[in-house]
């Protein structure tokens, strides 16, 4: 049972990392599957918590071969593009968005879509709380598709990412979701 | 004295640029085991379908997968028939903000607006399929909608979205993003 996100928002920083549900590669094999019928709107998804540091960000810089200056050189930030600090990347952000997806779908479901906006500047030293709660849930062609909110919110409840995103669960006694994934026809 | 309305911003010229797509780039490289442990690393992703080969042999999936966009930054690694163009752009502007003026194969031309201030207005991901080790990744962008909005002023602007499709060299399709932008 995840940690409401409402309660996670009343805690410490400290605190609200303590109960970080980010799955380690265990827990990624050892994944039990979610089925259609296990879900219910205003469900919760698991919450998995950040703790970005400048290394993390460089890191992420490198890894992608971004090498705007705004993510790495605190002088570059500060004093030329007046910004508080270096920034964490939308780039980044963006690739946790389909991994949650992905690990809440394990093993046999289909992380099929997200759309979501850029808003707050994200900075080293916030808690960030990638978050999803179930908005509506409906059958077709065999599949169960749920409809998600999604957000990544730091400690202080600042929305930096909001946005929706369907998700696809095998149904209990169903066939299974189709790989390459075929969206069925309106 | 009748108030005049704002000239739109949604001109034909601009409209005639829905639909306009630039080249199809084949990827540098190929989908690799390397570039993605640091991918995957770096965004604390531990999966071992990503690198737990006998796992991953027991999945749906059959063998090691990689995650969902990693092809869209996999895709824009500058070749290295390109030069340098991090030396270049400080050449140019010892300023520079590490971005430059580096030119990405497959650029869509401009919309012709004189609307020059640029917001991010969201982001849009679509998955189909996991690229595979060794998939060598193509790609093309396009202009799939531009639609005009009116400011709390009445200024109008523009929300102009960028669709990016992804597929291996099986015309498989991997995903699809799409970025709009605001130019005001």
């Amino acid at each position: 049972m995840t940690t409401l996100l409402d309660d996670l928002l009343n805690m410490e920083a400290e605190e609200i990392w303590k109960l970080n549900e980010r799955p380690d590669a265990d827990g990624l094999r050892d994944k039990e599957q979610i089925y259609y019928e296990d879900v219910n709107e205003g469900d919760e998804l698991p919450k998995y918590i950040y703790k970005p540091t400048p290394t993390h960000l460089f890191r992420w810089s490198a890894a992608i071969e971004n090498f705007h200056r705004i993510h790495y050189d605190l002088d570059f930030g500060l004093n030329h593009d007046r910004n508080p600090s270096i920034l964490v990347h939308g780039s980044w952000k963006q690739s946790v968005v389909p991994q949650y997806l992905k690990d809440w779908t394990l093993p046999n479901g289909w992380p099929w879509k997200a759309r979501f906006e850029h808003r707050a500047m994200l900075v080293p030293g916030d808690v960030l709380i990638m978050w999803g709660r179930v908005t509506s849930k409906y059958e077709k062609g065999q599949m169960g598709f749920i409809d998600l909110e999604i957000g990544m919110k730091t400690q202080d409840g600042i929305e930096s990412m909001p946005g929706t995103a369907t998700v696809v669960l095998p149904l209990r006694n169903g066939p299974p979701i189709p790989y390459p994934f075929v969206p069925p026809a309106d | 004295m009748t108030q005049q309305a704002p000239p739109t911003a949604l001109t034909p010229e601009v409209q005639a640029m829905v639909g306009v797509s630039g080249d199809v780039v084949e990827s540098w490289g190929v989908v690799d085991g390397e570039y993605m442990r640091r991918f995957t690393q770096a965004l604390m992703d531990p999966d071992p379908r990503y690198w737990d080969d006998e796992f991953a042999k027991s999945t749906r999936y059959g063998e090691i997968i990689t995650p969902p966009i990693m092809v869209s930054y996999l895709a824009s690694r500058i070749r290295p028939d390109q030069g340098d163009p991090i030396t270049a752009a400080f050449e140019e502007n010892p300023e520079s903000d590490g971005i430059g003026s580096v030119e990405r194969p497959g650029e869509l031309p401009p919309v012709p607006t004189n609307l020059v201030r640029v917001l991010n207005a969201g982001n849009e991901i679509e998955l189909y399929a996991y690229p595979s080790i060794g998939d060598t990744v193509f790609f093309q962008n396009r202009y799939s909608d531009i639609r005009e909005r009116l400011g709390r002023d009445g200024t109008p602007f523009l929300i102009i979205t960028r669709e990016t499709r992804f597929w291996n060299q099986n015309d498989v399709t991997l995903c699809i993003t799409r970025a709009s932008t605001i130019r005001r």
